[in-house]
Protein backbone atom coordinates (compact mmCIF):
# COMPACT_ATOMS: atom_id res chain seq x y z
CA UNK A 1 0.00 0.00 0.00
CA UNK A 2 1.55 3.49 -0.94
CA UNK A 3 -0.21 6.65 0.58
CA UNK A 4 -0.62 9.62 -1.65
CA UNK A 5 0.22 12.85 0.14
CA UNK A 6 -0.51 15.16 -2.31
CA UNK A 7 -4.32 13.27 -3.16
CA UNK A 8 -4.61 13.37 0.71
CA UNK A 9 -3.85 17.04 0.48
CA UNK A 10 -6.57 17.72 -2.20
CA UNK A 11 -9.39 15.42 -0.28
CA UNK A 12 -8.42 17.42 2.85
CA UNK A 13 -9.34 20.78 1.40
CA UNK A 14 -11.58 19.48 -0.53
CA UNK A 15 -13.79 18.14 2.76
CA UNK A 16 -13.23 20.96 4.49
CA UNK A 17 -15.37 22.82 2.44
CA UNK A 18 -18.31 20.45 4.05
CA UNK A 19 -16.95 21.41 7.62
CA UNK A 20 -20.39 23.52 8.13
CA UNK A 21 -22.79 20.92 7.22
CA UNK A 22 -21.07 18.46 9.96
CA UNK A 23 -20.85 21.27 12.19
CA UNK A 24 -24.82 22.92 11.71
CA UNK A 25 -25.71 18.94 12.10
CA UNK A 26 -23.52 18.81 15.62
CA UNK A 27 -25.08 22.67 17.05
CA UNK A 28 -28.29 21.45 15.98
CA UNK A 29 -28.40 18.47 17.34
CA UNK A 30 -26.59 19.36 20.87
CA UNK A 31 -28.93 22.69 21.34
CA UNK A 32 -32.04 20.93 20.56
CA UNK A 33 -30.37 17.92 22.23
CA UNK A 34 -30.02 19.67 25.88
CA UNK A 35 -33.39 21.77 26.02
CA UNK A 36 -35.03 17.99 25.22
CA UNK A 37 -32.54 16.73 28.03
CA UNK A 38 -33.05 19.71 30.51
CA UNK A 39 -36.89 19.20 30.00
CA UNK A 40 -36.17 15.66 30.89
CA UNK A 41 -34.25 15.94 33.52
CA UNK A 42 -36.12 18.38 35.37
CA UNK A 43 -39.66 16.09 34.99
CA UNK A 44 -37.71 13.04 36.33
CA UNK A 45 -35.59 15.18 39.08
CA UNK A 46 -38.91 16.56 40.47
CA UNK A 47 -40.46 13.88 39.83
CA UNK A 48 -43.82 14.69 37.80
CA UNK A 49 -46.66 12.23 37.90
CA UNK A 50 -47.16 10.62 34.29
CA UNK A 51 -44.41 12.89 32.62
CA UNK A 52 -41.45 11.23 34.72
CA UNK A 53 -42.22 7.54 33.48
CA UNK A 54 -42.77 8.87 30.03
CA UNK A 55 -38.98 10.50 30.27
CA UNK A 56 -37.88 7.58 31.91
CA UNK A 57 -39.00 5.55 28.96
CA UNK A 58 -37.63 7.62 26.30
CA UNK A 59 -34.00 8.07 27.87
CA UNK A 60 -34.01 4.32 28.59
CA UNK A 61 -35.40 3.20 25.09
CA UNK A 62 -32.92 5.78 23.45
CA UNK A 63 -30.06 4.81 25.30
CA UNK A 64 -30.70 0.90 24.84
CA UNK A 65 -30.49 1.11 20.89
CA UNK A 66 -27.65 2.18 17.90
CA UNK A 67 -28.16 5.72 16.99
CA UNK A 68 -28.31 4.77 13.18
CA UNK A 69 -31.10 2.81 14.08
CA UNK A 70 -32.76 6.28 15.29
CA UNK A 71 -32.06 8.09 12.20
CA UNK A 72 -33.44 5.09 10.10
CA UNK A 73 -36.72 4.97 12.16
CA UNK A 74 -37.13 8.71 11.87
CA UNK A 75 -36.16 8.81 8.29
CA UNK A 76 -38.51 5.86 7.16
CA UNK A 77 -40.98 6.30 10.11
CA UNK A 78 -41.72 10.26 9.23
CA UNK A 79 -41.40 10.06 5.53
CA UNK A 80 -44.36 6.95 5.56
CA UNK A 81 -46.36 9.14 8.35
CA UNK A 82 -46.01 12.53 6.53
CA UNK A 83 -47.32 10.79 2.56
CA UNK A 84 -49.77 9.13 4.73
CA UNK A 85 -51.28 12.60 6.43
CA UNK A 86 -51.24 14.08 3.14
CA UNK A 87 -52.75 11.64 1.13
CA UNK A 88 -55.64 12.06 3.94
CA UNK A 89 -56.01 15.14 4.11
CA UNK A 90 -55.41 15.98 0.23
CA UNK A 91 -52.12 17.98 0.73
CA UNK A 92 -49.79 18.46 -2.04
CA UNK A 93 -47.15 17.96 0.34
CA UNK A 94 -44.97 14.56 -0.39
CA UNK A 95 -42.26 13.63 1.86
CA UNK A 96 -39.63 13.54 -0.61
CA UNK A 97 -39.33 17.58 -0.74
CA UNK A 98 -38.32 17.49 3.21
CA UNK A 99 -34.75 18.19 3.12
CA UNK A 100 -32.54 15.05 3.98
CA UNK A 101 -30.52 17.28 6.65
CA UNK A 102 -34.18 17.54 8.23
CA UNK A 103 -33.74 13.93 9.54
CA UNK A 104 -30.64 14.23 10.92
CA UNK A 105 -31.53 16.93 12.87
CA UNK A 106 -34.51 15.34 14.29
CA UNK A 107 -33.33 11.93 14.95
CA UNK A 108 -29.71 13.17 16.35
CA UNK A 109 -32.08 15.64 18.28
CA UNK A 110 -33.91 12.72 20.15
CA UNK A 111 -30.56 10.71 20.55
CA UNK A 112 -29.10 13.92 22.07
CA UNK A 113 -31.83 14.68 24.18
CA UNK A 114 -31.48 11.23 25.83
CA UNK A 115 -27.74 11.41 26.59
CA UNK A 116 -28.29 15.16 27.62
CA UNK A 117 -30.99 13.98 30.15
CA UNK A 118 -28.38 12.07 32.16
CA UNK A 119 -25.90 14.80 31.90
CA UNK A 120 -28.06 17.38 33.24
CA UNK A 121 -29.73 15.07 35.57
CA UNK A 122 -26.31 14.41 37.01
CA UNK A 123 -25.74 18.26 37.35
CA UNK A 124 -28.93 19.01 38.66
CA UNK A 125 -28.24 16.31 41.58
CA UNK A 126 -25.13 18.60 42.14
CA UNK A 127 -27.04 21.31 43.22
CA UNK A 128 -28.20 21.12 46.90
CA UNK A 129 -32.12 20.70 47.86
CA UNK A 130 -30.93 23.98 50.08
CA UNK A 131 -30.86 26.45 47.30
CA UNK A 132 -34.28 25.89 45.99
CA UNK A 133 -35.70 25.90 49.69
CA UNK A 134 -33.94 29.47 50.12
CA UNK A 135 -35.15 30.53 46.42
CA UNK A 136 -38.48 29.94 47.87
CA UNK A 137 -38.40 31.00 51.49
CA UNK A 138 -37.34 34.70 49.62
CA UNK A 139 -40.49 34.35 47.37
CA UNK A 140 -39.20 33.10 44.39
CA UNK A 141 -41.79 30.83 42.17
CA UNK A 142 -40.58 27.15 41.48
CA UNK A 143 -39.87 28.92 37.51
CA UNK A 144 -37.61 31.55 38.66
CA UNK A 145 -35.92 29.42 41.13
CA UNK A 146 -35.13 26.81 38.50
CA UNK A 147 -34.16 29.69 35.78
CA UNK A 148 -32.21 31.81 38.10
CA UNK A 149 -30.83 29.31 40.90
CA UNK A 150 -30.78 25.85 39.85
CA UNK A 151 -30.02 25.45 36.01
CA UNK A 152 -27.26 27.51 35.92
CA UNK A 153 -25.09 26.15 37.94
CA UNK A 154 -26.38 22.43 36.77
CA UNK A 155 -25.00 23.30 33.70
CA UNK A 156 -21.92 24.53 35.19
CA UNK A 157 -21.48 21.33 36.98
CA UNK A 158 -22.11 18.96 34.02
CA UNK A 159 -20.16 20.78 31.50
CA UNK A 160 -17.40 18.56 31.14
CA UNK A 161 -20.30 15.62 30.47
CA UNK A 162 -21.79 18.57 27.84
CA UNK A 163 -18.38 18.41 26.18
CA UNK A 164 -17.79 15.10 25.79
CA UNK A 165 -21.80 14.76 24.34
CA UNK A 166 -20.84 17.52 21.65
CA UNK A 167 -17.76 15.21 21.01
CA UNK A 168 -19.54 12.42 20.44
CA UNK A 169 -22.39 13.56 18.39
CA UNK A 170 -19.92 15.38 16.17
CA UNK A 171 -18.27 11.97 15.27
CA UNK A 172 -21.71 10.26 15.12
CA UNK A 173 -22.92 13.26 12.60
CA UNK A 174 -20.90 10.92 10.30
CA UNK A 175 -23.84 8.52 10.16
CA UNK A 176 -25.99 11.14 8.21
CA UNK A 177 -24.55 10.19 5.26
CA UNK A 178 -26.79 7.15 5.65
CA UNK A 179 -29.34 9.39 4.63
CA UNK A 180 -27.22 11.03 1.62
CA UNK A 181 -26.06 14.04 3.79
CA UNK A 182 -22.81 15.62 2.64
CA UNK A 183 -20.99 15.87 5.82
CA UNK A 184 -17.29 14.82 6.21
CA UNK A 185 -17.76 11.48 5.81
CA UNK A 186 -19.76 11.44 2.42
CA UNK A 187 -17.35 13.89 1.20
CA UNK A 188 -14.85 11.90 1.39
CA UNK A 189 -16.46 8.87 0.05
CA UNK A 190 -17.25 11.28 -3.20
CA UNK A 191 -13.64 13.07 -3.74
CA UNK A 192 -12.21 9.52 -3.27
CA UNK A 193 -14.97 7.72 -6.12
CA UNK A 194 -12.87 9.15 -8.69
CA UNK A 195 -9.35 7.50 -8.25
CA UNK A 196 -10.23 4.58 -5.77
CA UNK A 197 -8.41 6.22 -3.26
CA UNK A 198 -10.44 5.58 0.07
CA UNK A 199 -8.15 5.27 2.18
CA UNK A 200 -6.17 8.14 1.72
CA UNK A 201 -9.49 10.06 1.53
CA UNK A 202 -10.97 8.34 5.04
CA UNK A 203 -7.38 9.90 6.42
CA UNK A 204 -8.05 13.14 5.60
CA UNK A 205 -11.37 13.07 7.18
CA UNK A 206 -9.90 11.79 10.26
CA UNK A 207 -7.37 14.58 10.49
CA UNK A 208 -10.65 17.15 9.79
CA UNK A 209 -12.26 15.12 12.83
CA UNK A 210 -9.80 15.05 15.40
CA UNK A 211 -8.67 18.85 14.98
CA UNK A 212 -12.17 19.68 15.40
CA UNK A 213 -12.26 17.48 18.67
CA UNK A 214 -9.36 19.30 19.36
CA UNK A 215 -11.03 22.52 19.38
CA UNK A 216 -14.10 21.75 21.23
CA UNK A 217 -12.17 20.39 24.13
CA UNK A 218 -9.92 23.49 24.00
CA UNK A 219 -13.20 25.18 24.02
CA UNK A 220 -15.18 23.44 26.96
CA UNK A 221 -11.58 23.95 28.75
CA UNK A 222 -11.46 27.48 28.71
CA UNK A 223 -14.88 27.79 29.94
CA UNK A 224 -14.68 25.45 32.43
CA UNK A 225 -11.60 27.20 34.24
CA UNK A 226 -13.70 30.40 34.31
CA UNK A 227 -16.83 28.66 35.56
CA UNK A 228 -15.37 27.22 37.93
CA UNK A 229 -13.57 29.77 40.41
CA UNK A 230 -17.43 29.82 41.68
CA UNK A 231 -16.76 26.47 42.89
CA UNK A 232 -13.66 25.85 44.59
CA UNK A 233 -15.17 25.28 47.90
CA UNK A 234 -17.23 22.36 46.77
CA UNK A 235 -20.41 22.10 47.63
CA UNK A 236 -21.63 23.00 51.20
CA UNK B 1 -47.59 39.59 65.47
CA UNK B 2 -47.54 35.96 64.56
CA UNK B 3 -49.98 33.55 65.87
CA UNK B 4 -49.84 29.81 65.45
CA UNK B 5 -52.94 28.08 65.81
CA UNK B 6 -53.26 24.21 65.97
CA UNK B 7 -50.49 23.55 63.63
CA UNK B 8 -49.73 19.62 62.57
CA UNK B 9 -47.40 17.73 60.16
CA UNK B 10 -47.08 14.37 59.82
CA UNK B 11 -44.10 12.24 57.72
CA UNK B 12 -46.43 9.77 56.46
CA UNK B 13 -47.47 7.67 59.85
CA UNK B 14 -45.18 9.62 62.45
CA UNK B 15 -46.90 12.85 63.58
CA UNK B 16 -44.15 15.13 64.26
CA UNK B 17 -46.23 18.94 65.02
CA UNK B 18 -48.89 17.72 66.91
CA UNK B 19 -50.96 20.98 66.91
CA UNK B 20 -48.45 23.69 67.52
CA UNK B 21 -49.80 27.02 68.91
CA UNK B 22 -48.35 30.28 69.72
CA UNK B 23 -48.06 33.72 68.94
CA UNK B 24 -45.26 36.43 68.87
CA UNK B 25 -45.35 39.91 69.59
CA UNK B 26 -44.02 42.59 66.76
CA UNK B 27 -40.54 42.84 67.99
CA UNK B 28 -40.38 39.95 70.15
CA UNK B 29 -37.42 37.50 69.85
CA UNK B 30 -38.71 34.38 70.29
CA UNK B 31 -36.13 31.16 71.09
CA UNK B 32 -37.47 27.54 70.93
CA UNK B 33 -35.41 25.39 72.67
CA UNK B 34 -36.14 21.32 72.37
CA UNK B 35 -34.49 17.76 72.11
CA UNK B 36 -33.35 16.45 68.82
CA UNK B 37 -36.27 15.38 66.37
CA UNK B 38 -38.77 17.46 68.38
CA UNK B 39 -40.46 19.28 65.55
CA UNK B 40 -38.99 22.53 66.08
CA UNK B 41 -37.04 22.51 62.23
CA UNK B 42 -40.69 21.68 60.80
CA UNK B 43 -42.47 24.11 62.61
CA UNK B 44 -40.16 26.86 61.24
CA UNK B 45 -40.19 25.06 57.73
CA UNK B 46 -44.03 25.22 58.21
CA UNK B 47 -44.18 29.18 58.78
CA UNK B 48 -42.27 29.89 55.85
CA UNK B 49 -44.74 27.02 53.62
CA UNK B 50 -41.24 25.06 52.80
CA UNK B 51 -43.08 22.17 54.29
CA UNK B 52 -47.32 22.13 54.18
CA UNK B 53 -48.43 21.86 57.38
CA UNK B 54 -51.38 19.05 57.51
CA UNK B 55 -53.87 21.61 59.16
CA UNK B 56 -53.97 24.48 61.68
CA UNK B 57 -54.33 28.46 60.74
CA UNK B 58 -51.17 30.45 60.26
CA UNK B 59 -51.37 34.48 60.69
CA UNK B 60 -49.20 36.81 60.34
CA UNK B 61 -49.79 40.71 60.65
CA UNK B 62 -52.90 40.85 58.44
CA UNK B 63 -52.44 37.72 56.26
CA UNK B 64 -54.71 34.98 57.64
CA UNK B 65 -53.77 31.42 56.04
CA UNK B 66 -56.07 27.94 56.56
CA UNK B 67 -53.33 25.54 55.83
CA UNK B 68 -55.58 23.17 54.87
CA UNK B 69 -57.06 25.04 51.94
CA UNK B 70 -54.16 27.44 51.50
CA UNK B 71 -53.88 28.94 47.43
CA UNK B 72 -50.65 29.47 45.72
CA UNK B 73 -51.12 33.14 46.63
CA UNK B 74 -51.57 32.45 50.16
CA UNK B 75 -48.08 31.03 50.51
CA UNK B 76 -47.22 34.12 47.89
CA UNK B 77 -47.79 36.02 50.76
CA UNK B 78 -46.67 34.15 53.46
CA UNK B 79 -43.03 33.47 51.90
CA UNK B 80 -43.12 37.82 51.34
CA UNK B 81 -43.88 38.33 55.30
CA UNK B 82 -41.49 35.75 56.41
CA UNK B 83 -37.89 34.91 55.73
CA UNK B 84 -35.83 31.96 57.07
CA UNK B 85 -31.80 31.70 57.80
CA UNK B 86 -30.83 28.23 57.69
CA UNK B 87 -28.72 26.03 59.62
CA UNK B 88 -26.64 25.04 56.34
CA UNK B 89 -26.77 29.20 54.53
CA UNK B 90 -27.76 27.71 51.44
CA UNK B 91 -26.40 30.65 49.85
CA UNK B 92 -26.69 30.85 45.79
CA UNK B 93 -23.15 29.09 45.57
CA UNK B 94 -23.14 31.34 41.66
CA UNK B 95 -23.63 34.74 42.92
CA UNK B 96 -21.56 36.66 45.13
CA UNK B 97 -22.16 38.19 48.44
CA UNK B 98 -23.91 41.08 46.93
CA UNK B 99 -25.88 39.09 44.14
CA UNK B 100 -27.27 36.81 47.18
CA UNK B 101 -28.84 39.57 48.97
CA UNK B 102 -30.00 41.42 45.91
CA UNK B 103 -31.51 38.84 44.26
CA UNK B 104 -34.58 38.74 46.15
CA UNK B 105 -35.00 42.27 46.00
CA UNK B 106 -34.65 42.66 41.86
CA UNK B 107 -36.42 39.43 41.36
CA UNK B 108 -39.30 39.25 43.70
CA UNK B 109 -39.54 42.49 44.49
CA UNK B 110 -39.25 44.24 41.27
CA UNK B 111 -36.67 46.82 43.28
CA UNK B 112 -34.92 48.57 40.25
CA UNK B 113 -30.97 47.16 39.86
CA UNK B 114 -29.52 50.27 41.19
CA UNK B 115 -31.26 50.73 44.89
CA UNK B 116 -31.06 47.08 45.44
CA UNK B 117 -27.71 47.87 45.07
CA UNK B 118 -27.57 50.32 47.45
CA UNK B 119 -30.18 48.43 50.23
CA UNK B 120 -27.81 45.25 49.60
CA UNK B 121 -24.48 47.35 50.37
CA UNK B 122 -25.63 48.92 53.08
CA UNK B 123 -27.28 45.50 54.71
CA UNK B 124 -23.98 43.75 53.75
CA UNK B 125 -21.85 46.41 55.70
CA UNK B 126 -24.56 45.98 58.97
CA UNK B 127 -23.14 42.23 59.40
CA UNK B 128 -19.64 43.37 58.75
CA UNK B 129 -19.13 42.31 54.97
CA UNK B 130 -18.57 45.56 53.46
CA UNK B 131 -15.59 44.31 52.00
CA UNK B 132 -16.49 41.14 50.95
CA UNK B 133 -19.15 42.27 48.31
CA UNK B 134 -18.04 40.38 45.34
CA UNK B 135 -16.77 37.15 47.02
CA UNK B 136 -18.42 33.83 46.00
CA UNK B 137 -19.66 31.91 49.19
CA UNK B 138 -16.70 29.27 48.43
CA UNK B 139 -14.70 32.15 49.39
CA UNK B 140 -16.17 32.93 52.45
CA UNK B 141 -15.64 30.97 55.92
CA UNK B 142 -18.94 29.59 57.34
CA UNK B 143 -19.23 33.01 59.80
CA UNK B 144 -19.36 34.91 56.95
CA UNK B 145 -21.21 32.86 54.61
CA UNK B 146 -24.41 32.95 57.00
CA UNK B 147 -23.88 36.80 57.95
CA UNK B 148 -24.58 36.93 53.92
CA UNK B 149 -27.85 34.63 54.70
CA UNK B 150 -28.85 37.15 57.46
CA UNK B 151 -28.23 40.01 55.37
CA UNK B 152 -30.37 37.92 52.37
CA UNK B 153 -33.15 37.79 54.97
CA UNK B 154 -32.91 41.28 55.96
CA UNK B 155 -33.19 42.94 52.59
CA UNK B 156 -36.69 41.72 52.39
CA UNK B 157 -38.03 43.23 55.15
CA UNK B 158 -40.18 40.56 56.66
CA UNK B 159 -42.30 41.07 59.12
CA UNK B 160 -40.09 38.08 60.81
CA UNK B 161 -37.14 36.40 60.46
CA UNK B 162 -37.26 32.54 61.20
CA UNK B 163 -33.58 31.14 62.44
CA UNK B 164 -32.93 27.74 62.04
CA UNK B 165 -29.62 26.59 64.35
CA UNK B 166 -27.84 29.36 62.94
CA UNK B 167 -24.64 28.42 64.31
CA UNK B 168 -24.25 25.10 64.45
CA UNK B 169 -23.19 23.80 61.18
CA UNK B 170 -19.92 26.80 62.11
CA UNK B 171 -16.73 26.27 63.93
CA UNK B 172 -16.84 27.08 67.65
CA UNK B 173 -14.72 30.20 66.99
CA UNK B 174 -16.81 31.47 64.20
CA UNK B 175 -20.20 31.04 66.53
CA UNK B 176 -19.66 34.91 68.37
CA UNK B 177 -19.21 36.85 65.25
CA UNK B 178 -22.77 35.50 64.02
CA UNK B 179 -24.63 35.65 67.33
CA UNK B 180 -23.73 39.05 67.13
CA UNK B 181 -24.85 40.12 64.53
CA UNK B 182 -28.23 38.35 65.24
CA UNK B 183 -28.30 40.42 68.80
CA UNK B 184 -27.24 43.84 67.03
CA UNK B 185 -30.43 42.99 65.08
CA UNK B 186 -32.66 41.71 67.56
CA UNK B 187 -31.78 45.38 69.32
CA UNK B 188 -33.39 47.13 66.09
CA UNK B 189 -37.02 45.86 67.11
CA UNK B 190 -36.69 43.36 64.50
CA UNK B 191 -39.14 40.30 65.34
CA UNK B 192 -37.55 37.01 65.23
CA UNK B 193 -38.19 33.23 65.67
CA UNK B 194 -34.85 31.64 66.52
CA UNK B 195 -34.36 27.87 67.14
CA UNK B 196 -30.92 27.33 69.26
CA UNK B 197 -29.19 25.26 71.01
CA UNK B 198 -26.87 28.29 72.16
CA UNK B 199 -28.36 28.43 75.85
CA UNK B 200 -26.08 31.66 76.77
CA UNK B 201 -27.08 33.47 73.80
CA UNK B 202 -30.72 32.15 74.32
CA UNK B 203 -31.07 33.13 77.66
CA UNK B 204 -29.76 37.12 76.77
CA UNK B 205 -31.62 37.75 73.46
CA UNK B 206 -34.87 36.03 74.30
CA UNK B 207 -38.43 37.58 75.23
CA UNK B 208 -39.93 34.55 75.17
CA UNK B 209 -38.65 31.24 75.63
CA UNK B 210 -40.65 28.07 74.14
CA UNK B 211 -39.48 24.28 74.85
CA UNK B 212 -41.10 21.99 72.69
CA UNK B 213 -40.59 18.12 72.70
CA UNK B 214 -42.35 15.36 71.09
CA UNK B 215 -44.27 17.93 68.51
CA UNK B 216 -46.10 19.74 71.51
CA UNK B 217 -44.96 23.03 73.54
CA UNK B 218 -44.02 21.56 76.93
CA UNK B 219 -43.61 25.27 78.59
CA UNK B 220 -42.99 28.66 77.68
CA UNK B 221 -42.19 32.26 79.74
CA UNK B 222 -40.02 34.47 79.88
CA UNK B 223 -36.33 33.41 79.85
CA UNK B 224 -35.89 33.53 83.33
CA UNK B 225 -38.09 31.78 84.21
CA UNK B 226 -37.27 28.51 81.75
CA UNK B 227 -33.98 28.76 82.93
CA UNK B 228 -33.78 29.25 86.12
CA UNK B 229 -37.26 27.40 87.29
CA UNK B 230 -38.82 25.29 85.00
CA UNK B 231 -42.17 23.84 86.16
CA UNK B 232 -42.13 20.53 83.51
CA UNK B 233 -40.31 17.91 84.16
CA UNK B 234 -39.11 17.44 80.68
CA UNK B 235 -38.00 21.05 80.51
CA UNK B 236 -35.51 20.81 83.82
CA UNK B 237 -34.20 17.02 82.23
CA UNK B 238 -33.40 19.39 79.08
CA UNK B 239 -31.90 21.87 80.35
CA UNK B 240 -29.51 19.95 82.93
CA UNK B 241 -28.05 18.99 80.13
CA UNK B 242 -26.53 22.01 78.73
CA UNK B 243 -25.12 23.77 82.58
CA UNK B 244 -22.52 24.58 82.93
CA UNK B 245 -20.75 24.05 79.71
CA UNK B 246 -23.31 24.63 77.47
CA UNK B 247 -23.96 27.87 78.62
CA UNK B 248 -21.27 30.84 77.64
CA UNK B 249 -21.18 34.12 76.58
CA UNK B 250 -19.48 36.61 74.08
N1 LIG C 1 -38.71 15.31 55.19
C1 LIG C 1 -38.92 14.45 56.21
N2 LIG C 1 -39.38 13.20 55.96
C2 LIG C 1 -39.60 12.33 56.96
N3 LIG C 1 -39.39 12.61 58.26
C3 LIG C 1 -38.94 13.83 58.57
C4 LIG C 1 -38.67 14.81 57.57
N4 LIG C 1 -38.23 15.93 58.17
C5 LIG C 1 -38.21 15.66 59.49
N5 LIG C 1 -38.64 14.41 59.75
C6 LIG C 1 -38.79 13.79 61.07
O1 LIG C 1 -39.53 14.67 61.88
C7 LIG C 1 -39.04 14.70 63.19
C8 LIG C 1 -38.77 16.12 63.61
O2 LIG C 1 -37.71 16.63 62.83
P1 LIG C 1 -37.16 18.10 62.99
O3 LIG C 1 -36.08 18.25 62.00
O4 LIG C 1 -38.29 19.05 62.93
O5 LIG C 1 -36.56 18.08 64.45
P2 LIG C 1 -35.70 19.17 65.20
O6 LIG C 1 -36.43 19.47 66.45
O7 LIG C 1 -35.41 20.30 64.29
O8 LIG C 1 -34.38 18.38 65.54
P3 LIG C 1 -32.85 18.87 65.56
O9 LIG C 1 -32.62 19.53 66.87
O10 LIG C 1 -32.08 17.59 65.46
O11 LIG C 1 -32.65 19.76 64.38
C9 LIG C 1 -37.82 13.81 63.21
O12 LIG C 1 -38.19 12.57 63.78
C10 LIG C 1 -37.46 13.63 61.77
O13 LIG C 1 -36.91 12.36 61.56
MG1 LIG D 1 -33.63 21.03 63.37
Amino acid sequence: MKLDPSFIWTAFVQILSVIPTTLLITAVSVVCGLVIGTAAALIRTFRVPVLSEVAAAYVIFIRGTPMITHLLLIYFGLSLGVDALSKQFGWAFRSSSIPMIAFAFIAFSITAGAYASEVIRSGLLAVNRGQLEAAHSIGMTTGQALRRIVVPQAFAASLPNVSNLVVGILHASSLAFTVSVVEVTAKAQIVASTNWKFFDAYLAAALIYWGLTLLIERASALVEKRINIYYRGGVA
Amino acid sequence: MIQLKGITKSFGRQQVLKGIGLTVEKGEVVVILGPSGSGKTTLLRCINYLEKPGGGEIRIGDCRVDCRAASKKDIRELRKRTAMVFQQYNLFRHKTALENVMEGLVVVQKVPKEEARARSVQLLEKVGLGAKLDAYPSQLSGGQQQRVGIARALALNPEVILFDEPTSALDPELVGEVLAVIRKIAKEGITMIIVTHEMGFAQDVANHVIFMDEGVVVEEGRPNEIFTSPKEERTKQFLKRFTPEGVYSI
